[in-house]
């Protein structure tokens, strides 16, 4: 058992090491200078000089190979990210801690909704299979599954912001708030309801088609009707029997989504204003900042690292079989 | 199997819950599209990453409220908009220019804002050249100064700038000026990179930058001291988004009292809301069409895009008109040249020399180059007899318009209709950059591309597309030469007097437009809309500022 978990952990530590280095040369492979696209956008004339001195302070002029990789590496190892390339001045750290939160908020709060909903429904559409319930959450699973979260967003913008105007179409929280004050907390929320909304239909959709898929295959299964046989009430076969094991695709799916609550939701971001690492990963990218580009990534990597390691580990509480 | 521990009542009780949830956070909801506040709320699409004029192109907005121009353009155009200076003259010699500060002019924080500031602004610039931190990475940079003999104050209310050479430079830039009680003391390594200038700035604009939050909103409170008084709103917000969605629906439910950078399908949709008045204005953006001309690294993928013969020819096959119809929805004026016709003092229709759309003479002058179709294939060949096919490469935006991706469709049609086939690749502005860099830096390969951009109203900026690229600009994408051109913007460069700058452009504007290296598609307008309910004041064409203006005016209802 201690074997495993330990191979387990060092197969996460070599994976992220090998994103830290697959970020250096990932987006030095794309087409685009950084110095010539931050002076691009002006409206006088910028000099081949200037964009070359860019380069120079930013360092871009040196040898790919071994001086740019080497100190990249270097300084990751040591925790430090860099500096931004377009956010002159702020360490890149900085603005991920800056738009974690918003994103975790976002993200995180759609995961936990979508989780609670959708596998809940989804659980009880395959225990009453062909049902009035499994008929309506099966076809409004798939349908809300298949839409993109971005439309989703724009129709509830247009509903409950423009037509209704029951709550803000866009940005976290009304400029002018007073930090810190309960009333910007409830501004907050305010905010955030319909971006959740939006990306909480998605994965509702999701979480329910996977939960009633597993659910349907359990109840079938001969230990079910042994259950049934033993006199079992069907409250206790779905506890004791039905519940645990359509669990293990499910928090499969659960831990993979948790591992994806930093990279932030980049559509409905952009729909909504919303400030978060999508929309910071966007920024970047159209920047070809790489040092903000290679900070977000290996937070990105790591957490889904991370996600599948506690599914792994997971798994071994949930299924006997895995443990030996 | 009925034991499900969730009861159906239980699961409507929650679903009833959750719906009453809206209802619940209503309570302030519309207190944001408010006019009690008497705050402006705009939109646009930008991005802000640092308030610091010397370390970035992309703070124009919102730095334009906050900071003046010496003179600027919309104190060029318009008698009722005034930069830093309140008036200006040269000398006969046309080197020594006097510009009068507005006299008793204050920063907003109350300290005096004179000809001293003005004067340290420029030279903080110009002693910064050659230094290793030379600032040189911003709106605020050192471009044209080496031109300057010497910036003095004279006095608190007179600055004088002398020039090496006759030059309209001196007032035709576009720096912004700062307090020298703030920045005499920043670094030009700071001043390049790491200040950013964190509000409340100090500016002498109508309205001053109070809170800046990096991807969401600029805050901006009035200025106590602004010269012709303080503005009669309690303020703006400028929220920054990255697509034009919100900004339409904003303007629908009354969150935002002003927006641009609209489509337009979104203009056509709002035009049709009562409450809000829709706009549309010319401005200095121009969406062109560029021939490879590069010869050896770089070059295309045939001679023929080096013959100006051949561009002349293709010249006719493009249709501005149904271009600007059907890409552009008519929000565009056709191109014609190389100037906007926003830009008056140097615009022409060059109507002696224009080319008319005419397929049948487009393949008539093919023909008559050399450039026939041999092997009856439908498609011409190059006189190395090779056949057509040019990769045509385009972005997917314009600047800060919108590069409408059916003008490349249009214009591959019609080149397919005279044997020319061209395939299409559209590619992120990142792609886009590399591939239009300059030969030497590792661009071209590609054949022609269809590109927009937006610069300065000055005959300089104008000419720029033409320039060479041996010593330094990169914004000649064709990578055209010519000699008589360059010495036309040299004596630009050199001209005072309007006239004369006037000649000189009108020449080197017929001069490419004859050699073809660019074929004008159209001059996009800016689409912008607002909101009646809460502000007054506005003008028609707010859309053409190039300043504060009209938030120094606008009042509440």
């Amino acid at each position: 058992m201690s074997r495993r978990i330990g191979g387990i952990f060092i197969r996460a530590v070599i994976t992220i090491l090998m994103v830290a280095v697959l970020n250096f040369v990932l987006f030095r492979v794309i087409p685009g200078d950084p110095a010539s696209l931050l002076l691009s956008g002006a409206r006088v004339s910028v000099t081949a000089e200037q964009i070359e001195a860019q380069r120079q302070n930013w360092g871009l002029d040196r040898p790919l190979f071994p001086d740019q990789v080497l100190d990249y590496l270097s300084a990751t190892l040591h925790g430090d990210l860099g500096y931004s390339f377009k956010f002159r001045g702020r360490h890149v750290a900085d603005l991920i801690l800056e738009r974690l939160p918003a994103t975790i908020a976002l993200v995180g709060l759609a995961q936990l909704i979508a989780i609670l909903c959708g596998v809940l429904l989804g659980l009880y559409a395959g225990w009453r299979r062909g049902g009035a319930v499994d008929h309506v959450a099966t076809g409004v699973s798939l349908a809300l599954y298949s839409t993109p979260s971005f439309w989703l967003g724009m129709l509830l913008v247009v509903i409950f912001s423009t037509a209704l105007g029951w709550l803000p179409g866009y940005g976290a929280y009304s400029p002018g708030a007073n930090v810190g004050s309960r009333d910007l907390s409830l501004d907050y929320l305010r905010h955030l309801a319909l971006p959740v909304t939006a990306v909480a239909l998605g994965l509702i959709g999701q979480y329910v088609v996977v939960a009633r898929a597993a659910m349907s295959d359990v109840v079938t299964e001969d230990y079910m009707v042994t259950a049934r046989a033993k006199g079992l009430t069907g409250g206790q076969m779905l506890m004791g029997h039905a519940f645990r094991n359509a669990m293990l695709p499910v928090v499969t799916l659960i831990t993979l989504n948790l591992g994806y609550v930093v990279a932030g939701a980049i559509t409905v971001e952009a729909v909504f204003a919303w400030p978060g690492i999508g929309g910071l990963t966007v920024e970047a990218l159209n920047a070809r900042d790489y040092p903000v580009l290679q900070g977000v990534f290996l937070l990105l990597g790591a957490s889904i690292v991370v996600a599948n390691l506690v599914a792994d580990l997971a798994y071994g509480l949930l299924d006997p079989r895995v443990r030996q | 199997m009925n034991d499900w521990p969730l009861s159906r009542r239980v699961v409507v009780k929650a679903m009833l819950v959750a719906s009453a949830t809206p209802w619940v956070l209503n309570s302030r909801a519309v207190a944001a599209s408010s006019c009690d506040d008497q705050i402006v709320r705009m939109g646009a699409i930008v991005a802000p990453d640092t308030l610091n004029p010397f370390a970035s192109w992309s703070n124009f907005w919102p730095l334009a409220y906050t900071y003046d121009w010496l003179v600027g353009v919309d104190a060029q155009r318009h008698d009722d908009r005034k930069g830093f200076a309140k008036s200006w003259s040269v000398a006969d010699d046309n080197l020594t220019w006097t510009f009068k500060i507005w006299p008793g002019m204050k920063w907003s924080d109350g300290k005096p804002a004179t000809a001293r500031d003005a004067a340290f602004t420029y030279n903080y610039l110009r002693n910064s050249i050659g230094k290793p931190d030379e600032l040189n990475a911003g709106f605020n940079n050192i471009s044209g100064l080496d031109k300057i003999q010497s910036i003095t104050a004279l006095d608190d209310e007179t600055l004088q700038i002398v020039t090496k050479v006759p030059t309209r430079l001196a007032f035709d830039n576009y720096t912004m000026i700062v307090p020298e009680h703030i920045w005499k003391d920043v670094s030009y390594a700071d001043a390049r990179g790491a200040f950013r200038n964190d509000p409340p700035l100090v500016g002498t604009g109508p309205m001053i930058v109070s809170e800046f939050q990096q991807g969401q909103f600029a805050r901006l409170i009035p200025n106590p001291h602004f010269r012709t008084g303080q503005p009669k709103t309690a303020g703006m917000v400028f929220h920054f988004f990255t697509t034009a969605d919100p900004i339409a629906q904003g303007l629908k439910s009354g969150a935002l009292d002003y927006g641009i950078s609209l489509t337009a399908a979104q203009w056509a949709d709002l035009s049709g809301n009562p409450d809000i008045v829709v706009g549309e204005a010319r401005v200095e953006q121009r969406d062109y069409l560029a021939f490879n001309t590069a010869s050896g690294q770089g070059a295309g993928s045939t001679k023929a895009l080096q013959d100006s013969a051949f561009r002349d020819a293709i010249g006719y096959a493009i249709d501005q008109k149904a271009i600007v119809e059907r890409a552009y929805r008519g929000h565009a004026d056709p191109g014609v040249g190389l100037v906007m016709p926003v830009v008056a003092d140097f615009y022409s229709d060059l109507s002696d020399i224009r080319r008319h759309f005419d397929l049948a003479e487009a393949a008539r002058r093919l023909d008559a180059a050399g450039y026939r179709d041999k092997n009856g294939d439908g498609v011409r060949e190059d006189k190395e007899g090779n056949s057509f096919q040019l990769e045509l490469i385009t972005g997917t935006s314009s600047g800060v318009l919108e590069m409408p991706i059916a003008a490349v469709q249009l214009i591959a049609g019609w080149l397919g209709r005279i044997g020319v086939p061209v395939s299409v690749t559209q590619l992120d502005s990142g792609a886009l950059n590399a591939r239009t860099a300059a030969p030497a830096k590792g661009g071209g390969g590609w054949d022609l591309l269809v590109q927009g951009g937006w610069r300065g109203p000055n005959a300089s900026d104008l000419l720029v597309l033409g320039k060479s690229t041996d010593s330094a600009d990169s914004s000649n994408t064709s990578y055209w030469s010519n000699e008589k051109f360059d010495q036309l913007v040299s004596e630009v460069e050199t001209t005072v007097g309007l006239k004369k700058t006037q000649e000189l452009v009108d020449q080197a504007a017929r001069l490419i437009y004859a050699e073809a290296p660019y074929i004008m598609l159209a001059y996009p307008l800016l689409l912008d809309a607002r909101r009646k309910d809460c502000f007054q004041g506005w003008p028609k064409d707010s859309g053409t500022s190039q300043g504060y203006y009209p938030f120094d005016r606008v009042r509440p209802v």
